[in-house]
C-alpha cells in the first residue's frame, strides 16, 4: 500500500496544452508516454469545459446582489474539481487566469487543496518571476523543479 | 441529499433512460427553498431576497410550448454531453490506474456526478449535490433490484433497448421514483 502519497503533477495552460509533467512516485500510476500525457491534457481540458456546462443548478443569469452596499456577482460555475477512482484521486485547481494544476494522489490523501495552493505559490515565485520563462510555454525552471521536489518529498515521507 | 438527475446508457453509447427530478428552470434556484416564483413574478421575488428589481425576463413572452421543446432538446443535449464526459474520464482513469481501475465520481463546486458500470457495459450515471457521499452502492442497488427485476426479467422486453424501448415500463419507473424519493 502506498499510504498518503502524491503520485504526479500536471500543469495545463489555458489553451489545453501540457506545460509541466512530473511523476513523484513511480508505482502509483501506470507509466504512459509523453505523447499520451499531451493527449490526456487536451482531453481533460475539453472534459473540464463540458463539466462546467453540465451544471444542473441554474443560477439566475446576470443577477447582481447587494451585500452591505457592494454589488456582488455569484461565482461562475466551476468545472471538475475532484475526481475519484478506485486507485487514485485527482484534484484539479484552476487559477483565475485559466491554468489548471492537476495533482494525482492516493485515495486517502488529505489536505490536497492546501498542497495544490502551495504549488501554485511556487509556480508564481519560481516560474512567473523567471525572466526567461515565456508564457504558455513548457516550464523548464531548475529552481521550480528543486523546490517542488523537496516539498513533495517532505509530504510523501511524512 | 438532493438528486438532480439519473441516466442509463447502453453499450452502444445510446441514452436509453433519463429522469430529471428538478426541472432546470432558469429562474428559481432549485435546491433549498421550494420557491414558487415564475418568470412573470420576477420583480416581487427579487425584491423579497434583497436584490435590485429586474425587468421581467424576455422568455416569459414566448409560448410555453416552445419553452418545453427547448427544455427537452436541452435534456437530450445534456445526456450526450454526460456520456462524452464519463466516457473520456473512464478511459483516462483506465489508462492511468490500470485496466482494473474504475472511475467512481467527480465533483465540481455545484454538483457531483456518480458513475457505475456493469460488466455488460451498461452505464448508470447520477447527478447529485456536492455534499452527497458515494452513491456507487445506490447505483448498484438500482441495477440489481430495479433493472434486473423489471427490465431484464420482463419477457416482453427486447434485448436491445433502442430509444428506451422496454426500459420505460411502469414498474421500473415507479420503483425508481420511489427509491430515489426515499433517499432524498
Amino acid at each position: 500500500m502506498f499510504f498518503r502519497t502524491i503520485f504526479a503533477l500536471i500543469i495545463i495552460n489555458k489553451a489545453g496544452g501540457l506545460i509541466y509533467n512530473k511523476t513523484f512516485h513511480e508505482a502509483g500510476l501506470n507509466k504512459i508516454s509523453t505523447n499520451d500525457y499531451l493527449v490526456l491534457a487536451g482531453t481533460f481540458h475539453g472534459v473540464h469545459a463540458i463539466t462546467t456546462r453540465l451544471n444542473p443548478v441554474k443560477a439566475p443569469s446576470n443577477r447582481t446582489s447587494m451585500q452591505s452596499g457592494i454589488l456582488t456577482r455569484p461565482d461562475p460555475p466551476s468545472g471538475l474539481e475532484v475526481l475519484e477512482s478506485e486507485n487514485f484521486r485527482l484534484q484539479c485547481f484552476t487559477t483565475l487566469t485559466g491554468i489548471k494544476f492537476l495533482l494525482f494522489t492516493d485515495t486517502t490523501q488529505a489536505n490536497v487543496d492546501l498542497t495544490i495552493r502551495r504549488i501554485y505559490e511556487m509556480y508564481s515565485d519560481y516560474v512567473m518571476k523567471n525572466p526567461f520563462y515565456q508564457l504558455e510555454m513548457p516550464i523548464r525552471c531548475d529552481m521550480f523543479d528543486r523546490k517542488l521536489l523537496s516539498y513533495i518529498r517532505e509530504i510523501n515521507n511524512r | 441529499m438532493v438528486i438532480y438527475s439519473f441516466y442509463i446508457f447502453d453499450r452502444h453509447t445510446e441514452c436509453i433512460y433519463s429522469k430529471i427530478w428538478l426541472p432546470p428552470t432558469p429562474n428559481p434556484p432549485p435546491p433549498p427553498p421550494p420557491s414558487t416564483n415564475t418568470p412573470t413574478l420576477a420583480p416581487p421575488a427579487a425584491a423579497h431576497d434583497g436584490t435590485a428589481p429586474l425587468p421581467p425576463a424576455a422568455p416569459s413572452r414566448t409560448g410555453t410550448h416552445v419553452d418545453r421543446r427547448s427544455v427537452s432538446a436541452k435534456a437530450g443535449d445534456d445526456a450526450k454531453l454526460i456520456f462524452g464526459t464519463v466516457f473520456s474520464l473512464r478511459n483516462m482513469v483506465r489508462k492511468l490506474g490500470g485496466e482494473d481501475d474504475a472511475f467512481i465520481n467527480y465533483r465540481t463546486a455545484q454538483y457531483k456526478l456518480h458513475y457505475y458500470e456493469t460488466a455488460s457495459n451498461l452505464r448508470f450515471v447520477m447527478l447529485t449535490d456536492t455534499a452527497t457521499l458515494s452513491m456507487r452502492s445506490v447505483l448498484h442497488q438500482i441495477y440489481i433490484n430495479l433493472w434486473v427485476e423489471f427490465v431484464v426479467k420482463n419477457p416482453l422486453s427486447p434485448v436491445e433497448h433502442k430509444g428506451g424501448v422496454g426500459v420505460k415500463n411502469e414498474l421500473f419507473e415507479l420503483g425508481l421514483d420511489q427509491f430515489v424519493r426515499g433517499l432524498m
